[in-house]
């Protein structure tokens, strides 16, 4: 019987180096298409290769469709079995499906929720599609993965809310703004963090960056990478009238802004919004601004906390996503089983349809009909297959649908099979069915 | 009929009521949506409803009950409006109970309903200058709601706290000009109801229009709570919280017009 299988290396279990040596150049990729395709054991492959892990998905007649793929993978890369056993994981039929569902899902990834997995599977499943190393099963496979992922982003809230800090300062900034196109950053003072963070925004379509710092050339030099305006300050925060977002990394050892000079450039700006970001430690900004008027103040710590409890607030959402990969699974399982009996019924059917139009085209010679009358017999015959078969189809798929799941988990033939294999004697169907397979 | 047809309407805005606010209990957009439809389909029932009571009774605004029912009417239209177009959902929730709440006023106002109406009340003049300012107060609970949003989510923000309620609801910009622009929209109505009203004085002989009715000085007052808040706004830039606090004093303001007067003082005004 086929097997669903999958064998791979991640962040979980693998350090960089390893997945390094284990991952496929777009060259690679043509190339083990190729080797796959000329493999005995394996009918149908897709790959996965990004920087956090390295996956195989196969088809495979063997027994052991997974020492099929580790065997490749070991030849191919030159890795000791020893060491790929050490750092890869296996998976088989349902077991796989659970995997990759998960994977899509982003319940494998390194932050729960993040968004690109789904986009880099969706660019692997089309990779393997165009050379033309999938067939029916692992189509399947991944058209509903990439369903799974959809329905795990739009059903449950795994994606909201930022988990690094300069993304929830940006988003913070678009709660407050709604839309951040023509506002201003003012970015005092220096730092890694401000400057992501002044990144982030202008991603998203802030205007205009002002960068000021106590030196000239300084300021100029971090100006050059958002094309900001350089700013020499000393005391003069005029500046911030301007300043929609303010965002504060001096290590001046006092505040540079306190609550009544706020007030006033508040007043200068009548009253338009400002979010002060203050990342300095010692603090920039004085906390008694935050009682101002239309000024919003968060320091590091409060920022931190935001991404602290989002991501706990993921860690909820996930086990709801799981629940949703737990169902889709068993309806991936029930597809399968359909899928299954699929051939036999159309085996069938062509069986029938054969000895129709043999006879068909007899009793046309016979009868010598008019085109119009051996229109009407032809329609008859084919309403006689359609009620005949109508029965017998409906039963065997209702079989496989309700076959044990266990047993198929387990390796052990369904119900549904003994049916087919019955169906199969009886109309001596498997020389039918080989035949087909061998013309494809 | 009609009162087991409004007790139906009654429902329906009910449960549009509840799902609005399961929908900011849960964050489950699907409950928006319905919650939505439901309440477009409470709007179409209302509408059949006055226009069947306009041509039964052949008069639409002359009763506390049926202006109280136009009200709510008319703040499920405004609501209908601005989620249309705004994709908004969230301001249901402070807006349609508000209707729902009208709509029951109206219910148990159903049993003073038919007494005589004078001739003076039987015209157009009544149904344009109370349909216009009833519009207003409309859009002056949609501003009221807005205010609400804007003064939770800017709790939010500045105790940190960060919870579906803060993701659901609105960017502070965009309550705090929705809610001016309601207060505009408000404004611009009740300046032409007020006109419509001097104007029906002046071709009616049985009323004379004097600035000394109870009415007609604290609907001024109203309405000069809401322009001297948007001259502010204009001139010092006042804005966010100050925005709020007016379209919650304002609305106060309105309710005390609007029913208030007429329970504690004499008025030529029926409502």
């Amino acid at each position: 019987m086929n097997q669903i299988v999958t064998v791979g290396t991640s962040h979980h279990i693998a350090p960089l180096d390893f997945r390094e040596q284990l991952s496929f150049s777009e060259s690679q990729l043509t190339e083990a298409f190729q080797l796959f395709r000329e493999h005995p054991d394996v009918q149908e492959t897709a790959i996965l290769s990004t920087c956090n892990r390295v996956e195989i998905y196969a088809v495979t007649h063997s027994k052991d469709g997974c020492a099929a793929l580790s065997d490749f993978l070991s030849n191919y890369h030159q890795i000791e079995p020893g060491q790929l056993d050490k750092f890869t994981y296996s998976h088989q039929n349902l077991d796989a499906v659970r995997h990759l569902f998960n994977v899509t899902a982003s319940l494998d990834s390194m932050v729960v929720g993040e968004p690109q997995i789904l986009g880099q599977v969706k660019e692997a499943y089309a990779q393997s599609l165009t050379a033309s190393a999938t067939g029916d099963i692992l189509n399947r496979l991944f058209t509903k993965a990439l369903s799974v992922g959809k329905r795990v982003r739009t059903e449950t809230n795994i994606a909201a809310g930022a988990v690094s800090i300069s993304y929830a300062a940006v988003e913070l900034a678009k709660k407050i703004f709604q839309s951040l196109e023509d506002k201003t950053v003012a970015i005092i003072g220096a730092g890694e963090m401000s400057e992501l963070t002044a990144q982030h925004l202008v991603k998203n379509s802030v205007s205009k960056v002002i960068v000021a710092n106590r030196t000239y050339q300084r300021a100029v030099d971090i100006a050059k990478k958002f094309s900001g305006i350089p700013l020499e300050y000393d005391a003069d925060l005029s500046f911030l009238v301007e300043a929609d977002i303010v965002i504060s990394s001096t290590d001046a050892p006092h505040y540079l802004i306190d609550r009544h000079s706020l007030a006033e450039i508040m007043r200068q700006r009548k009253h338009r919004y400002m979010f002060l970001i203050d990342i300095a430690v010692p603090r920039d900004i004085d906390p008694e601004v935050s009682k101002v008027d239309n000024a919003f103040l968060y320091n590091i710590d409060d920022l931190e906390m935001v991404v602290a409890s989002n991501l706990k607030d993921r860690g909820q959402e996930a086990e709801i996503a799981a629940q949703i990969v737990k169902e889709e699974v068993a309806k991936f399982q029930l597809q399968l089983q359909a899928f299954e009996v699929n051939p036999t019924i159309k085996a069938l059917h062509q069986q029938f349809q054969g000895v129709v139009s043999k006879e068909l085209e007899v009793c046309v010679d016979k009868a010598q009909l008019t085109p119009k009358q051996q229109q009407t017999v032809e329609a008859m015959t084919q309403a006689i297959i359609k009620k005949l078969l109508h029965q017998p189809t409906t039963n065997l798929r209702q079989v496989a649908l309700n076959s044990d799941l266990i047993e198929v988990v387990n390796n052990i033939d369904g119900e549904h099979v003994q049916y087919v294999r019955a169906l199969q004697e009886m109309f001596g169907l498997e020389k039918a069915a080989n035949t087909r397979d061998t013309e494809d | 009929m009609n009162s087991r047809f409004f007790y139906t309407l009654l429902l329906v805005y009910l449960a549009a009521s509840i799902l609005h606010i399961l929908f900011l209990a849960t964050g489950n957009r699907r409950i928006a949506k319905f919650a939505y439809w439901l309440t477009i389909g409470g709007f179409v029932l209302h509408s059949g409803f006055i226009v069947v009571r306009w041509r039964y009774a052949g008069h639409l605004m002359a009763h506390w009950y049926d202006s109280t029912s136009f009200l709510a009417w008319a703040i499920i239209l405004i609501y209908l409006c601005i989620a249309y177009r705004t994709r908004l959902r969230t301001i249901g929730v402070f807006v349609v109970p508000a209707a729902f709440i009208a709509a029951l006023v109206a219910y148990t106002l159903q049993t003073q309903e038919d007494t005589a109406i004078p001739v003076y009340l039987q015209n157009y003049w009544l149904i344009a200058h109370s349909s216009v300012i009833f519009l207003a107060y409309a859009a002056f609970v949609a501003a009221f709601g807005f205010g609400l949003m804007y003064l939770i989510e800017e709790k939010k923000i500045r105790e940190k706290q960060h919870t579906l309620i803060f993701s659901l609801l609105p960017a502070l910009g965009r309550s705090d000009e929705l809610c001016h622009k309601c207060i505009l929209v408000g404004v611009i109505l009740m300046t032409m109801g007020i006109l419509i009203g001097m104007l029906w004085t002046q071709y009616v002989k049985e009323v004379k229009w004097t600035w000394l009715d109870s009415k007609v000085i604290f609907t001024i007052a109203t309405w000069l709570i809401y322009v001297l808040q948007l001259g502010i706004r204009q001139t010092l830039g006042w804005r966010g919280r100050k925005t709020a606090y007016s379209a919650i004093i304002g609305l106060a303001a309105v309710l005390f017009t609007y029913v208030g007067v007429n329970l504690f003082l004499p008025s030529i005004h029926a409502f």
